[in-house]
């Protein structure tokens, strides 16, 4: 499995399959690395649906439909209950 | 039935964690700072719908009301995207806890009466007594004031707890019911044309939040430039 880059500088898409457990290992996992994350995926979203010329609506909308959906998987235990089913 | 229409208003935690904390700062996420003389067109939207409100809410207000443009207008901006959030399906609405109303109400009105007291004591103190009452009626009108000036800060917080409260309850209520009429069918389409009218109204939450700013601005002029 010798590559001439290292392992950990590879992005996702490039990594081989069976290095995927030492690729998630390597990975920053202090606060500062994750923090880093946080701003690099906020910032490729938000530069390719809202900080463009002509954005529409569908930047923020989908936004707003991942934020439902997330409070749906949080509610989901007080939600089964209403569903329409003959036992619960 | 009881414990489901309630349960909507308690603190989301997850595993113990208050993720709360994150639903009260997801907000901050929607209004992008701008960083250049023409931004992009989230960022122009809201900053023409800021410069409206501000000039609206700041015109009455003399040099000195002015230094609490930022607090005021922040304040619309919080309270506005928090209810309209709300509206969205299953979210959890921070302005329904009487907690968070009354951090917001206490500290603000707090303000304006110290700053009153501060810079125009005379004034301030005037206020208890409304102009041209009659001699006897002085001391019960004394009291009066002093109460009718201690409970605004309640006012205010209560007054936004409960429209926002009452309002996701009524949906809850009446879409709960639309559902169980579905197999009634003639009154299924008039209750759900209720259900229509009742969110429009709702969405006037931003109304009450003009309410809010208002009411706490109409405040900070009388006890400030009076």
């Amino acid at each position: 499995m010798a590559s001439p880059v290292p392992v950990k500088e590879k992005k996702l898409m490039e990594v081989k399959l069976g290095e995927l457990p030492g690729w998630i290992l390597m990975q920053d996992f202090t606060p500062k690395g994750i923090a880093g994350a946080f701003q690099r995926g906020y910032y490729r979203y938000y530069n390719k649906y809202i900080n463009v010329k002509k954005g529409g609506f569908a930047g923020i909308s989908m936004v707003l439909a991942a934020y439902v959906l997330f409070n749906y998987c949080h509610s989901y235990k007080e939600l089964k209950h209403e569903r329409l089913r003959k036992y619960h | 039935m009881n414990e489901n229409l309630f349960a909507s208003f308690a603190a989301p935690s997850m595993m113990g964690l208050p993720i709360v904390v994150l639903i009260v700062m997801f907000p901050s996420i929607l209004f992008p700072t701008p960083s250049r003389l023409i931004n992009n067109r989230l960022i122009s939207i809201q900053q023409w719908l800021i410069q409206l409100t501000s000039k609206q809410m700041l015109a009455i207000h003399n040099q000195k009301g002015r230094t609490w443009a930022l607090m005021l207008m922040s304040l619309i901006l919080f309270i506005g995207s928090t209810n309209l959030l709300g509206l969205l399906p299953h979210s959890f609405t921070p302005t329904t806890q009487l907690s968070m109303n009354l951090g917001m109400a206490i500290p603000l009105w707090a303000g304006t009466v110290i700053t009153g007291f501060r810079y125009k004591t005379k004034a301030s103190l005037a206020h208890f007594l409304p102009q041209g009452t009659p001699l006897p009626l002085i001391p019960m009108l004394v009291i009066i004031e002093t109460i009718s000036l201690f409970i605004q800060p309640m006012a205010l917080a209560v007054r936004l707890t409960a429209n926002i409260t009452a309002g996701h309850l009524l949906i809850h209520l009446i879409g709960g019911a639309t559902l169980a009429l579905i197999n009634i069918s003639v009154t299924t389409a008039f209750i759900t044309f209720i259900i229509l009218i009742l969110l429009t109204i709702l969405e006037f939450a931003v109304a009450l939040i003009q309410a809010y700013v208002f009411t706490l601005l109409v405040s900070l002029y009388l006890h400030d430039n009076t």
